[in-house]
């Protein structure tokens, strides 16, 4: 008798978990085939920096350096200087000479982009940011500054993020 | 002292003199009540109208003048209808006030609104943003969102330098007038003003060049927004780019410029001195600097250092090892014997300059040390063992009951910290008599001005002793317990009555009696004296005489200072860096060595020379034969100098900011600094261990591996420097002086206050006991229709300064200045060269003319570049005939 129950009992498990297998084998896979298929990260997920300009060209940065002095690992590294009023940088007196981060140290806490008093340091959604040498993940200010959208990461809408978690709905929280 | 006045401020009870305002009442406990415009250390004003409060008084029944009574007994307080200004309102009894009324939070709130209207919001590239009051000030009670629209906010122009070294934002300004009461009342620039009103109102300034002041750097520190800023702190202007007060690194350190000591706080960042600012020493800066000592720190970055040490081989420098160089030496000064000599820079520390006199005497067996590098730091000052100033004595502070003799000396140039300190004395009502033979700053504000003929400072003297004597003014106790030889000195002054030195010195008598009965009378008296009045035995005994016959020595505010040169010429002189003297004064017991003048001179006869930290050829060009002559020479510096090119090896040394170190300043005020960046190579060694090698390599077993250590000896050693142990000179001030003394407003630092410790004279010592002597001058005025004068400048041709490039269109370029009616009479005008012959020598130079200059003075300062003075001068007196041809 136990020697029947346990052949049932062993078929319906096996059949169970079979069904398992074809159920996901029939969805869509949730492996993302990084890098050749772009990764969707959500609109505030913080990623590598990036320094931005106005739309005349002009930097943001006005070199003010409390962006370092906000940042708990103290990876950021300003140097200001004086405008030529010919030929500025940035708008006002003041610009960035040197702007450094250094990528191994950075937390992505944010706390830079809160700091900054003209937007100019936001933290963008790459994270791919492996080097070869670690000198290399130093980002320099012409670095930072370079317009950089790699293929690989793709944005969510806002809508997305608002539908699954229900943010901005009171009755939900 | 004036009655005390008892008044409530947010209920609690404070007794302060009569007289005084609300605010300064307040801050006694410990109540900070806003402010802009008022500023301790100056006037009061009222302009800004922050430090608003609401106050009231006793009511007073008007028919029978009794106050009025509540039921319960207590007067009635009647508050004024309107807030009062805490800055301008003095306490009166039964008063009472309340800071933070509901009133005078909107009112402070309604202000800080109102500068905001023109203030731009630029805080993130602002350079006093983090340490600015109005920032802080906007924190604590404004309304935290503006009202008002930002562009159409009021903008006036920004970035206007003022001079070289400061910039002036006028759209941040707030028209406080901090820096223009600074410039009248403590500085006496008056080179600022405020120009236009309402919103038109700005600070300008029309002198040229503008902003012409020494002291103009304060300005940026009581600045109480970041209207007045330093263009060396200031983004890239001096090549380095800007960084935020926050990041700095202060390290507390002293000033090696200023013969004061002014404490200062060194701002380092990523090893680099980024900015320099005062530190508060009641005793010494209060909380100012001067323009040379803020600006003047390039030295240390310059790229002009030397690295590493050099031996000459076949006339060229080749850069060696530490241990090839120090045997080199060891084995010359070995062979040179006795025929050895050293001269030792002033601007050494007490530490070096100990050992420096210790390898001579206990190692090389020689006395042949030296200080005074010819005139150049020449005082030859022994009074300051016996009479110095007494322990404690703050000129800051003398009042009504003091007079200062200052005798010879121009302080704004030569020893601009006590020219603010002596300034600040006269405007609280200290007697100043200023006698000099021609005009200088200080007669601006002298109660006496005394104008002698050069060369007659001592019959000057004498005349005002022998007046003192005359109608019995002298101290009588004094002179009963503790004076010798009054009668004889008495009799000797019969010659030298006022009527008798009127004619040599130029005088009237009655100005001469009046000045000796001033200073006589006074409670308190210091004696001040520089290069100008002459440099002999006979001046020195007379001024010992003055000083002593009317007991102005050995207590707090009373005693002699000579205004020496340099930033230690004091330690040196201390420490037995002097032919004749060991450490702590006592004479030496063999035979005294030859000084600087000798040393110096063409046939001196010397095998080997060590040199450190001066530059002798380029303070006097003439003595250029006597180092080349000799054999060997050693010179330790930071630059290589005039002289160090001459030498056969030339040591890297380390910078005042790379090490620790103390200094001894003209008061004798003993203080500590701290190294704060570390040198541009490890090659650079501290003078004392050098010394220490160069003494180890000689046989010696020493065992110095700190300055520490080194003081720790000397305070073994030389029992007047007991107590400067390390661990006594920084040791921080009572908290109850603290409190009594200290501000510190708008300055984002706090660094150590230590106030130094002074050693006691022998005057200090109530049983000790003084010989009057006497010494006849001898008639050594110049005999001549014109006088050269050869003072110091502030801004000279040292090499240290010259590496700042921030003051390079501040530094003199030699120059014969003129009375215009001389320059009229020879038919000169501006930039027409001249040439000056006197016995010794004969310069071209080029002349400017200035009014104030007596006829028959020449002025040329001595310590410029190509030392063209010291080539007239015959090596005795700073002052000396002279014929001008065009």
């Amino acid at each position: 008798m136990t020697l029947v129950k346990e052949f049932v009992d062993g078929t319906v498990e096996i059949g169970r978990a079979m069904g398992i297998t074809l159920k996901y084998f029939l969805r869509k896979p949730v492996t993302n085939q990084f890098p050749d298929e772009p990764v969707e990260v959500y609109p505030r997920f913080r990623g590598r920096h990036v320094l931005n300009r106005y739309e005349n060209g002009l930097e943001k940065c006005i070199g003010c350096s409390l962006c370092a002095a906000a940042c708990p690992t103290g990876c950021i590294f300003v140097e200001a200087g004086e405008n030529d009023e010919e030929n500025p940088v940035s708008l006002g007196e003041r610009y960035a000479v040197r702007y450094e981060i250094n990528m191994l140290r950075c937390i992505f806490c944010g706390y830079c982009e809160e700091a900054c008093p003209t937007n100019a340091i936001t933290l963008e959604h790459d994270f791919a940011l492996s080097e070869y040498d670690r000198w290399d993940a130093i980002y320099t200010k012409e670095r930072l500054l370079k317009p950089h959208a790699p293929d690989h990461i793709k944005v969510r809408s806002d809508e997305v993020f608002v539908e699954r978690y229900g943010w901005g709905n009171t009755k939900d929280s | 002292m004036s009655d005390l006045v008892t008044l409530k401020i947010d209920g609690i009870e404070v007794s302060v003199p009569a007289g005084t305002m609300i605010i300064e009442a307040a801050n006694k406990i410990g109540r900070e009540i806003p402010v802009f415009c008022y500023h301790s250390k100056l006037s009061t004003v009222g302009v800004c109208r922050v430090c608003l409060v609401k106050v009231g008084t006793p009511g007073f029944d008007r028919a029978t003048r009794q106050p009025i009574l509540d039921v319960a007994g207590n007067p009635v307080i009647r508050f004024f209808p309107k807030p009062m200004p805490a800055c301008s309102t003095p306490v009166s009894a039964g008063m009472e006030v309340i800071t933070e009324s509901k009133e005078s939070l909107a009112d402070r709130q309604a202000i800080l609104e109102f500068l905001l209207t023109s203030h731009p919001l630029d805080c993130p590239v602002c350079d006093k943003g983090g340490e600015c009051p109005l920032q802080d000030l906007t924190y604590a009670h404004g309304r935290g969102e503006s009202r008002f629209e930002y562009q159409r906010k009021h903008t006036s122009p920004k970035k206007i330098p003022l001079g070289d070294l400061i910039v002036l934002d006028t759209e941040r300004c707030i028209i406080c007038t901090r820096c223009i009461r600074f410039q009248d009342e403590i500085a006496g620039d008056h080179v600022l003003a405020i120009e236009n009103r309402g919103r038109d109102a700005k600070v300008v300034s029309y002198t040229e060049p503008k902003f012409d002041s020494k002291y103009s750097g304060n300005t940026t520190d009581i600045c109480p927004v970041g209207a007045l800023t330093s263009r060396d702190f200031r983004f890239k202007d001096m090549n380095k780019p800007g960084v935020r007060i926050w990041e700095l690194t202060n390290v507390p350190s002293i000033s090696n410029y200023c013969n004061m000591g002014s404490n200062l706080v060194l701002g380092t960042h990523v090893g680099e001195i980024r900015r320099v600012m005062p530190r508060q020493n009641e005793l010494v800066n209060e909380i100012w600097l001067t323009n040379k000592t803020r600006f003047g720190h390039h030295f240390h970055s310059s790229s002009h250092r030397l690295t590493a040490p050099l031996i000459k081989e076949n006339g060229k420098f080749k850069q060696a090892t530490w241990e090839d160089a120090l045997s080199l030496i060891a084995t010359k000064f070995h062979e040179a014997g006795e025929h050895i000599g050293g001269i030792a820079g002033p601007h050494l520390s007490n530490e070096d300059l100990y050992l420096f006199q210790k390898l001579f005497r206990e190692v090389l067996n020689s006395n042949n040390i030296d200080h005074r590098i010819c005139l150049n730091s020449a005082i030859d000052d022994d009074l300051a063992y016996e009479i110095g100033v007494g322990i404690g004595t703050d000129i800051g502070q003398l009042a009504e009951n003091s007079a200062i003799f200052l005798l010879g000396s121009d302080l704004d140039e030569e020893a601009s910290m006590l020219y603010l300190r002596v300034r600040g004395a006269v405007r609280r009502g200290c007697h100043l008599i200023n006698a000099n033979g021609r005009y200088t700053k200080l007669d601006t504000v002298a109660n006496t001005k005394l104008r002698y003929n050069y060369g007659s400072a001592v019959h000057l003297v004498l005349g005002m002793t022998a007046t003192i004597l005359d109608e019995g003014l002298e101290d009588k106790n004094f002179v009963y317990a503790r004076l010798e030889g009054i009668d004889k000195l008495k009799t000797k002054l019969q010659a030298y009555t006022p009527e008798k030195v009127a004619d040599i010195t130029g005088i009237d008598a009655d100005i001469i009696r009046q000045a000796a009965r001033d200073f006589a009378k006074a409670e308190n008296g210091i004696i001040l004296y520089g290069a100008e009045a002459g440099n002999d035995t006979a001046l020195h005994a007379s001024i010992r005489n003055l000083a002593l016959i009317t007991g102005h020595v050995g207590k707090k505010d009373n005693g002699v200072t000579a205004i020496l040169p340099h930033c230690n010429s004091r330690g040196a002189a201390d420490l037995g860096v002097i032919p004749h003297r060991l450490p702590g004064y006592h004479p030496v017991a063999d035979e005294i060595g030859m000084s600087a003048k000798e040393m110096l001179q063409p046939n001196h006869g010397l095998q080997a020379m060590y040199i450190v930290a001066a530059d002798i050829v380029g303070e006097v060009v003439t003595c250029k034969s006597a180092i080349e002559t000799t054999d060997f020479v050693v010179v330790q510096d930071l630059f290589m100098t005039e002289t160090a090119k001459l030498a056969d090896v030339v040591l890297p040394a380390k910078a005042i900011a790379e090490r620790d170190g103390s200094y001894t300043n003209l008061e004798r005020r003993v203080q500590v600094y701290d190294p704060a960046i570390l040198s541009p190579t490890p090659t650079c060694w501290a003078d004392w261990h050098i010394i220490t090698a160069i003494a180890g390599r000689l046989g010696a077993e020493w065992t110095h591996a700190s300055a520490d250590g080194v003081m720790q000896e000397i305070t073994e050693q030389v029992s007047l420097y007991k107590h400067m142990s390390f661990e006594n000179l920084t040791k921080p001030i009572s908290l109850e002086r603290k409190r009594q003394h200290y501000i510190y407003s708008g300055m984002s630092f706090t660094a150590d206050v230590r106030e130094g410790v002074q050693w006691a004279t022998r005057a200090e010592n109530q049983a000790s006991f003084f010989e009057l002597k006497f010494i006849e001058p001898e008639n050594d005025m110049p005999q001549s229709d014109i006088i050269l004068v050869a003072p110091r400048v502030a801004y000279d041709g040292g090499m240290l300064i010259s590496q700042a490039e921030i003051l390079a269109n501040l530094i003199q370029q030699p120059k014969a200045t003129l009375s215009p009616s001389v320059a009229q009479r020879l038919s000169l005008s501006k930039g027409d060269t001249v040439q000056l012959t006197s016995s010794v020598g004969s310069v071209a130079l080029p002349i400017a003319i200035d009014g104030k200059l007596p006829d028959n003075v020449v002025l040329t300062p001595r310590n410029l570049a190509g030392s063209v003075a010291e080539q007239l001068l015959d090596g005795h007196n700073i002052f000396i005939g002279v014929k001008i041809v065009h």
